[in-house]
């Protein structure tokens, strides 16, 4: 007996040992890390008394009104699968919420609910237009201001629909290439952003009466984008402005002339991207300028004071308040750091109290995470490049095996916080490299600039350079360096397999870009304005023939010699599905060694949890193949 | 011989013979079916594989079929003249059987069209056209614009393709999405010695066709599409020969080309051209004599093989056939030496048995008669334990199983004693011996003694009575000592001098009638070889023999 127990020790203690990755980590299942809650997009009625949240039970996602001061919850729609992909509180009563129809061409219909679930209206049943909500408040109880393109798809008007019986008056035609409407502070259209490509136009009347007259044109470089109307001061705009600069700043624009008229904050070392601006007390609240990660400089003391109190009440962790009453008593808190996706609070500032809602993602233990951290170099020509670098958990950083993960684009970056594709592969025992290559936003009109039609040369430079910088500070083993991305991210992986070839030891993709043309060509046809920008950003396929097809995967196949993970998803309505196949045809003629994975489900993977399971357990195995076992 | 064939002797003669003629007669047998077979087998050859010849040389126009045509939809009607001209200069270098290539740069829009197609609200036609080809000359690229109209021919291949994509796009069923297959095919033409491709788009595009057929759009939408029309000359398709021992020559000829000329003297055969080809084929001929060649190389390993077969076959038979042989005379000699040994004992048995007798029956014996049997008694047994002691010695020495005394021996008393003892015996043997070199030697005495004896009985035994001599002469020779035992013998017939050594045998003549078993000279040769030594002999038929023993001379 006494032998039996040793040995069933032994067994025990193998078999924890089987279970468990060098090192002590835990190898975690793939569908932890990508787990969202069942309670998301919280949001807290206008007279601050309910709180409203989309559940999800089994398959089915619905909205619940819950009363903060008794807890009580009730469900208010019956609706099947995930169809929501968008709710707001319309009056302390009512919610208006958006139902998917066709997410291929991001249609659907607009819906109107009582918090008590009762009177559910719908407002629009127009199958071929796209609808947008423009203002949340509701104007004389019963106008909400939305744009659509019902009337022409390239277009979208301004209409004026009365959530009462659903009709819909158009409040401002289009001429045809104005692209952004913006309200003042009793919801007036008083200015319009127009568009013809590559400049970008600022229209503004001073009342409905008037016509919109043109006041101040853009390049689509430059970025001028009106936050609010200042208070008090007729015909001044509080907007985010890098016009004359490179990095943004908060200025204040005179709307007459077009002109600035001071910057309110900002100067040339840091990029401010956002701005808060509080409804309630006609004030600008905060600015969110960017560095390694998103930061806040407070315009308001009493708004420093919330964030200061929230910083003591939760610790070590970002906040962002998501949604307030219209009071501002109470606010609805997401946390979040690089290990954690973070829990949903509500925030009583008259109390100064928190109440915990949910966690994001209760599967995830910070412990179990990696840290992301900022990473800097310089590239072959002299540019700083920021990226990120995740380490594995108890590993030495020495000879690590490295997946380099490209960001997708064309005009995107990777931000600091809790990323499921990164924690997962550092999970696995790989190091994570994320660059914020040239052409990336958030650090300046002149670096995204210098992507342009960098497509395949310069921005690949600065993702193998940053490889290079790896291998030099002794991380990285040369040897076990892989690439892996999804959208323009696959495009640079597979574009590096060849553009300088050494590198990496195999290349994975999931839904990748791999012929430019084929992406310009993408372009729905009421983005029609943006093919001149696309074409500034991309490149000209008439003038720019030879480059892009120099720097498109699909046309160099016989460049290719390393193995490769190729996934898509046949119904994906921004990719060519036939070309992706071909393009593995031909690499496999070539007895290049290709896994393919193909994926008929919904292209939304957080629709699609077996594709997405699928994709991941292929993607580690051909990365184990490929990488550990080298 | 009578008892020969009561004890089952069998003659093999007949046996034999009947073997080597059934061999003989598979052996023919055999080389004629397979060559046979290497006639049926190259003749099928011949017939299939022209299919082999045929895949490796449409190789070419396959790969451009899959690989290069699919490749101007990567553009996805972005194609412009230059574009286009430098697609098809790599065409025309990768593929010689493209001849010329004419590129329609086109479009789909909502406006009619003089010159393409016009179909409901849908409008296909193109905005210029050229030609590219390495005959095509410089001022004649350009075939149609906008403003010189004249070279657009209704009936030709853009208005076919044309036609083709307007009632693919009337049937689209826009809920499901169409398979590559479907599209490549509705998207291609294929006719004789020319393919028509035109880009396919994206399935959004093909939708908004479909749209464009029932109504205009506003504003105008204008889709760009690229129409390669290729023209090929089957001419130029590079042949791969990939039996050039099978097929003398290959040929591309039109479908319908039969030479009446094809005398018996030529073997022909064909196969038809894929695709635009279709209205071609590959012509194989080959001479006769041609042919004959590829089967009797293809024959001759084969028979190379049969014959190795058989000569293993005869081989392992003879093999069998000696080793029976030769286990039959083991047996004799074993039979022989059974026969002998008895003898030897026999004779002092029955004297041993009549002395007994003798003095069993006599009621008196005197001094004499009792000295007399008691030395005959005395011989006879020591004659009986000599023998046994031989034998006994024999099967040790055989066996290794007796250790090796070395001692310190002076070798003129050592023979001078051996001389001695045998003269006692002998009184009309001429023994003598002479010594050089070396006085003393190291050795075990007892077996050097054992063959100092052998020889020396063997020397006086094979002697006529008159030359009853021996010499002995012993000397160092370059580190090694050499002894000689020459006799004036009556020698050894030299085709014996190989058994001489061998056990249990004997050369029947009247020297060993009675009192040899034939174990000597094995006996002799065990113990030289047991002391590290060599033994040879050389002798001449009446002339007398010389034992040769080379000794390790350590002292």
């Amino acid at each position: 007996m006494v032998v039996f127990k040793k040995y069933f020790f032994l067994f025990l203690s193998l078999f924890a040992l089987a279970c468990t990755q060098k090192g002590g980590v835990r190898v975690m299942p793939i569908d932890d890390f990508f787990k969202s809650q069942n309670r998301i997009g919280y949001r807290v009625s206008p007279d601050a008394r309910n709180l409203s949240y989309l559940k999800l039970e089994g398959k089915n996602q619905n909205l619940y009104v819950e009363d903060i001061e008794t807890g009580k919850g009730k469900k208010i729609t019956q609706l099947k699968e995930k169809s929501i992909i968008f709710y707001f509180w319309v009056s302390k009563d009512e919610l208006i919420y958006y139902k998917e129809t066709d997410p291929a061409l991001r249609l659907s219909d607009i819906f109107i609910i009582n918090k008590d679930g009762k009177n559910e209206r719908q407002l629009t049943n127009n199958e071929k237009s796209r609808i947008k909500v423009l203002d949340d408040q509701l104007m004389d109880d019963k106008y909400l201001l939305v744009s659509s393109n019902k009337r022409d798809s390239t277009v979208f008007d301004v209409y004026r629909l009365n959530v009462r019986n659903g009709e819909m008056q158009m409040a401002a035609k289009n001429p045809g290439n104005i692209t952004d409407w913006t309200t003042d502070s009793e919801g007036k259209l008083r200015l319009a952003t127009s568009s013809d490509g590559v400049n970008e136009t600022l229209l503004y009347r001073e009342s409905e009466n008037d016509a919109f007259k043109p006041i101040v044109t853009n390049n689509f470089k430059n970025t001028l984008r009106p936050i609010a109307f200042a208070k008090n001061k007729l015909n001044v705009i509080y907007a985010i402005s890098n016009v004359n600069r490179d990095k943004g700043a908060l200025v204040e624009l005179d709307c007459k002339t077009g002109k600035e008229i001071k910057v309110l904050f900002g100067d040339e070392t840091i990029n401010i991207t956002d701005a808060q601006y509080s409804r309630r007390k006609q004030k600008m609240s905060f600015v969110v300028y960017e560095t390694w990660k998103k930061e806040k400089h407070y315009l308001d003391d009493s708004v420093k004071l919330i964030y200061n109190n929230l910083d003591k009440l939760l610790p070590k962790t970002e906040t962002r308040i998501i949604d307030r009453d219209k009071a501002e008593t109470v606010f609805i808190v997401r946390t979040f750091t690089d290990r954690n996706p973070g829990s949903y609070y509500l925030y009583f500032s008259e109390t100064g109290k928190i109440r915990k809602l949910s966690d994001f993602n209760s599967a995830i233990n910070e412990d179990e995470m990696c840290e992301m951290k900022p990473v800097s170099y310089v590239s072959r020509d002299g540019m700083k490049i920021e990226g990120y670098l995740t380490l594995p958990l108890k590993m030495k950083a020495e000879n690590l095996p490295v997946v380099v993960l490209p960001h997708d684009g064309p005009v995107a970056r990777d931000i600091w916080g809790y990323n499921p594709e990164v924690q997962f592969l550092a999970n696995r025992g790989y190091a994570v490299f994320q660059v914020n290559y040239r052409g990336s936003t958030g650090y300046g009109k002149a670096f995204m600039a210098a992507g342009f039609k960098e497509w395949g040369c310069k921005i690949q430079h600065d993702i193998n350079d940053g490889v290079k910088w790896l291998i030099s500070k002794k991380i990285a083993d040369p040897k076990r360096i892989g690439i892996y991305g999804t959208g323009f991210g696959g495009y640079i992986a597979l574009n590096g397999l060849y553009s300088e070839n050494k590198t990496y030891a195999c290349g994975a993709s999931n839904s990748a870009v791999i012929n430019l043309f084929t992406y310009l060509k993408s372009i729905p046809p009421f983005l029609k304005p943006k093919l001149q920008m696309y074409y500034e950003v991309i490149g000209n396929p008439l003038t720019d023939v030879d480059k892009m097809r120099q720097s498109s995967p699909l046309f160099q196949v016989d460049r290719i010699e390393k193995p490769l993970f190729i996934a898509q998803n046949t119904k994906d309505p921004n990719i060519n599905a036939g070309e992706t196949i071909q393009f593995v045809k031909n690499l496999q003629k070539r007895n290049i060694s290709v896994t393919y994975l193909e994926n008929d489900g919904d292209p939304f993977y957080s629709k699609n949890d077996e594709g997405r399971q699928k994709l991941y357990t292929a993607l580690e195995s051909f990365l184990e193949v490929n990488l550990k076992k080298k | 011989m009578s008892s020969e064939k009561k004890s089952g002797y069998r003659k093999n003669f007949p046996l034999i013979l009947t073997f080597i003629i059934l061999m003989l007669v598979l052996f023919m047998l055999s080389l004629l079916l397979a060559y046979r077979f290497s006639t049926k087998y190259i003749e099928n050859q011949f017939v299939s594989e022209k299919v082999n010849v045929l895949e490796q040389s449409i190789r070419p126009y396959n790969d451009f079929f899959q690989k290069k045509l699919p490749e101007v939809s990567y553009y996805n009607g972005y194609l412009d003249s230059a574009t286009a001209s430098n697609f098809v200069d790599t065409v025309l270098l990768e593929y010689p059987f493209v001849s010329k290539v004419i590129f329609y740069d086109s479009e789909v829009k909502n406006t009619p069209v003089t010159d393409g197609l016009n179909i409901g609200k849908f409008s296909f036609g193109p905005k210029s056209i050229y030609q590219f080809g390495s005959l095509v000359p410089m001022d004649s690229v350009k075939l149609f614009s906008s403003d010189n109209t004249r070279n657009f021919i209704a009936g030709d291949d853009f208005n076919a393709l044309a036609l083709k994509l307007v009632s693919y796009i009337e049937s689209l069923d826009t809920t499901r999405l169409p398979s590559q297959d479907e599209l490549f095919s509705n998207f291609s033409n294929v006719r004789s010695n020319k393919i028509t491709y035109l880009n396919i788009p994206r399935i959004e595009d093909l939708k908004m066709y479909k749209t464009m057929m029932r109504k205009s759009l506003n504003p105008q939408p204008i889709y760009q599409q690229d129409m390669l029309s290729f023209q090929l000359d089957p001419y130029k398709i590079k042949i791969i020969n990939s039996r050039p021992l099978l097929y003398q020559y290959i040929k591309i000829e039109p479908l319908t080309y039969d030479p009446l000329e094809t005398s018996s003297l030529y073997v022909t055969t064909e196969i038809t051209l894929p695709g635009p080809f279709s209205d071609f084929k590959l012509y194989f001929i080959s001479s006769k004599s041609f042919i004959d060649k590829e089967i009797l190389s293809y024959f001759l390993p084969i028979a190379l093989g049969v014959l190795l077969f058989y000569s293993i076959l005869v081989l392992v038979a003879f093999l069998i056939y000696r080793n029976l042989n030769i286990n039959q005379k083991m047996f004799k000699l074993q039979y022989d030496f059974m026969n002998n040994l008895t003898h030897e004992f026999k004779t002092p048995v029955s004297v041993i048995k009549i002395a007994g007798n003798n003095i069993k029956s006599a009621s008196s014996l005197t001094e004499r008669e009792l000295k007399l049997y008691g030395k005959i008694l005395d011989e006879e047994a020591d004659k009986l334990n000599g023998l046994m002691n031989k034998l006994l010695a024999f099967t040790q020495i055989e066996n290794k199983a007796i250790q090796l005394n070395s001692e310190k021996i002076n070798i003129n008393d050592f023979i001078e004693s051996t001389v001695e003892s045998h003269r006692l015996k002998h009184p009309d043997f001429d023994f003598t011996f002479d010594v050089n070199g070396f006085k003393t030697f190291v050795t075990d005495p007892v077996l050097l003694g054992s063959l100092f004896d052998n020889l020396a009985e063997n020397a006086y035994k094979y002697s006529p009575q008159e030359r009853k001599r021996l010499h002995i002469s012993a000397r160092l020779i370059k580190g090694r000592v050499v002894f000689r035992f020459a006799d004036q013998g009556i020698g050894i017939p030299s085709s014996e001098i190989n058994n001489i050594f061998k056990k249990f045998f004997r050369i029947q003549n009247q020297y060993n009638q009675n009192g040899s078993v034939g174990l000597g000279l094995a006996f002799c040769k065990e113990l030289v070889n047991f002391m590290s030594g060599e033994i040879t002999v050389k002798s001449k038929v009446d002339k007398g023999t010389e034992f040769k023993i080379v000794l390790p001379y350590n002292d």
